[in-house]
């Protein structure tokens, strides 16, 4: 997280137009008050100087105050959370369920299966913006529609191919020769075994979902924090990047831990 | 199926280009006699609200796009191999700094860094260097999923008998990397590519629908998404349309020749 957030700020820092201001373009202003914005921005710009900031502003538990709206950027980002949050959440159940329902019937066919899962190539390969753009369009569906097709999209190829290889498995031949129904074979043997790639893949659609969220939420005009880095991008509002920033790693990186300790338990 | 596509992908891009050569419009001409007309003997799939010809505008997406997107996907792959390779061949210490940053790169989502590094451009850039630093940014940041992988191929094959064996005959680091290990690497490296460039296309898109892509009046796909925005175009004309279909078709024939090429790897 502390290297996700020093990067931010060296990324953010070293960016060409980081002492770009609004302002400077504004015909308003004469050119020495330009001058002098340009100068205060140059003076308060040195990478220690906004470490030391960002670092002080994290031990007075505010993150600083937003450039953009001149209030604490944890309240800010805090308020946006669970709006955002929520959408994840809803996404990626809706989207797993479509996944799961769409692959479990479709792997187990010997012909067609390509065909059938062509609406999920179709869907993956349309970006995020314009499926989000298609359904405002249509006016049908929103946000939690375009999140979950993204994630059945993503997760329909692998779970296809997880759940083909359970299905060729000689132990499942054997039950099925034995005459277990199909359903006592998706319960009984082929969920467990996938079980843990599921919960990776599970957490792995989080990122994919994160990535998805700042052009679903910018289209839809969702107050999430997606829209709140959007903005921030757009005002180079350096203390809200560094804590979305923040945010994002922690989520990642708790997504990671989760999965690699999943990984860890089967090793053991 | 993997030659249909390739030839369906070839015939996409050499309309495109034969479109720009052979038309009599530039992508940035405004015909201000014909502004958001639907189709004309003069623009045959109608014009902008600027009155820029949109299948000019179309086909220069789909050029600069592919183009873009394969320039950056063959930059990435270089600096995922270059670093791959590195880690593979360095002590055990540089190796895990070296993966310590890739996992850093991975840790905040793609599009976020995308967004973050393409925006701080200055005010004033011009249409050719947001274009250039668009597909630049994209390809510094894209290289860290494709580095993991490499790495994992390249250890494998430095510890493979023959790699030992060139080793033990006295063959140096560069040679075995540059000799030996490179030309088998490179069933890893197609794919790699070839996954990364619909992966840029779609970032580009996603990107130019934020206002943070290509500028005007340099055409994009995500410019041209920006005006399924505008109500009144949509109800003038049904070519506004045909970026995002051409857009869907291009992924999906670059999709499925991906999975094909997978397929047969």
């Amino acid at each position: 997280m502390l290297c996700a957030a020093a990067g931010t700020i060296l990324l953010v820092r070293c960016a060409p137009g980081f002492f770009s201001d609004d302002r400077e373009m504004d015909a308003k202003y004469a050119m020495a008050a330009q001058a002098e914005i340009s100068a205060q921005s140059e003076s308060q710009g040195s990478i220690v100087r906004i470490a030391m900031r960002e670092v002080e502003s994290w031990a007075k538990g505010d993150f600083g105050e937003s450039r953009q709206y001149g209030v604490p950027v944890a309240g800010l980002v805090g308020a946006r959370m669970s709006t955002s949050a929520t959408l994840l959440m809803r996404g990626i159940l809706c989207g797993w369920l479509f996944a799961i329902v769409a692959a479990l019937p479709i792997s187990c066919l010997r012909k067609g299966g390509s065909l059938l899962g062509l609406p999920f190539t179709i869907l993956l390969s349309v970006p995020t913006a314009a499926m989000a753009t298609a359904c405002i369009l249509a006016d049908a569906g929103g946000p939690v529609l375009v999140l979950s097709l993204l994630i059945a999209a993503r997760e329909f190829k692998f779970l296809r191919s997880l759940l083909e290889g359970a299905w060729r498995s000689s132990h499942l031949l054997q039950g099925r020769a034995q005459g277990l129904t199909a359903w006592a074979l998706v319960r009984l043997h082929i969920l467990p075994n996938a079980a843990p790639q599921l919960r990776t893949l599970a957490t792995l659609s989080i990122v994919t979902a994160l990535g998805a969220l700042v052009p679903i939420e910018v289209i839809f005009n969702v107050p999430g924090v997606g829209q709140l880095a959007w903005s921030a991008v757009m005002n180079r509002d350096l203390p809200v990047l560094v804590a979305v920033s923040l945010l994002m790693a922690s989520v990642v990186g708790l997504a990671g831990m989760l999965s690699s300790s999943e990984f860890t338990l089967e090793a053991a | 199926m993997k030659r249909v596509y390739s030839i369906l992908l070839a015939v996409l891009l050499v309309a495109a280009a034969a479109t720009l050569l052979w038309s009599r419009y530039d992508y940035a001409y405004q015909d201000r006699d014909a502004i958001l007309t639907p189709s004309t003997a003069q623009h045959a799939a109608g014009t902008d609200e600027l009155g820029r010809d949109r299948m000019v505008r179309v086909a220069a997406a789909l050029v600069i796009g592919f183009a873009g997107s394969a320039a950056a996907a063959a930059v990435t792959i270089m600096i995922a191999a270059g670093f791959g390779l590195l880690a593979a061949f360095s002590s055990k210490t540089l190796a895990a700094i070296l993966l310590f940053v890739s996992d850093v790169f991975l840790s905040v989502p793609w599009l976020f860094l995308l967004m973050m590094a393409r925006s701080l451009l200055p005010l004033t850039a011009s249409p050719l260097v947001t274009a250039v630093t668009t597909f630049l940014v994209l390809a510094a940041l894209g290289w860290p999923a494709c580095s993991r992988a490499i790495y994992r191929g390249a250890v494998e094959l430095r510890n493979a008998e023959w790699m030992i064996h060139a080793h033990a005959c006295g063959l140096m680091t560069r040679q075995r990397i540059c000799l030996q290990l490179v030309p088998h690497l490179r069933p890893l490296l197609l794919p790699q590519f070839l996954i990364c460039v619909p992966a840029f296309v779609v970032a580009e898109a996603n990107l130019g629908a934020l206002g943070l892509g290509v500028g005007e009046p340099m055409p994009s796909w995500g410019a041209m998404l920006l005006e399924l925005d505008n109500s009144a175009l949509l109800a003038r004309s049904h070519w506004v349309y045909l970026p995002i279909a051409l857009l869907v078709l291009v992924l999906l024939l670059l999709e499925s020749f991906t999975s094909e090429m997978e397929t047969h790897a």
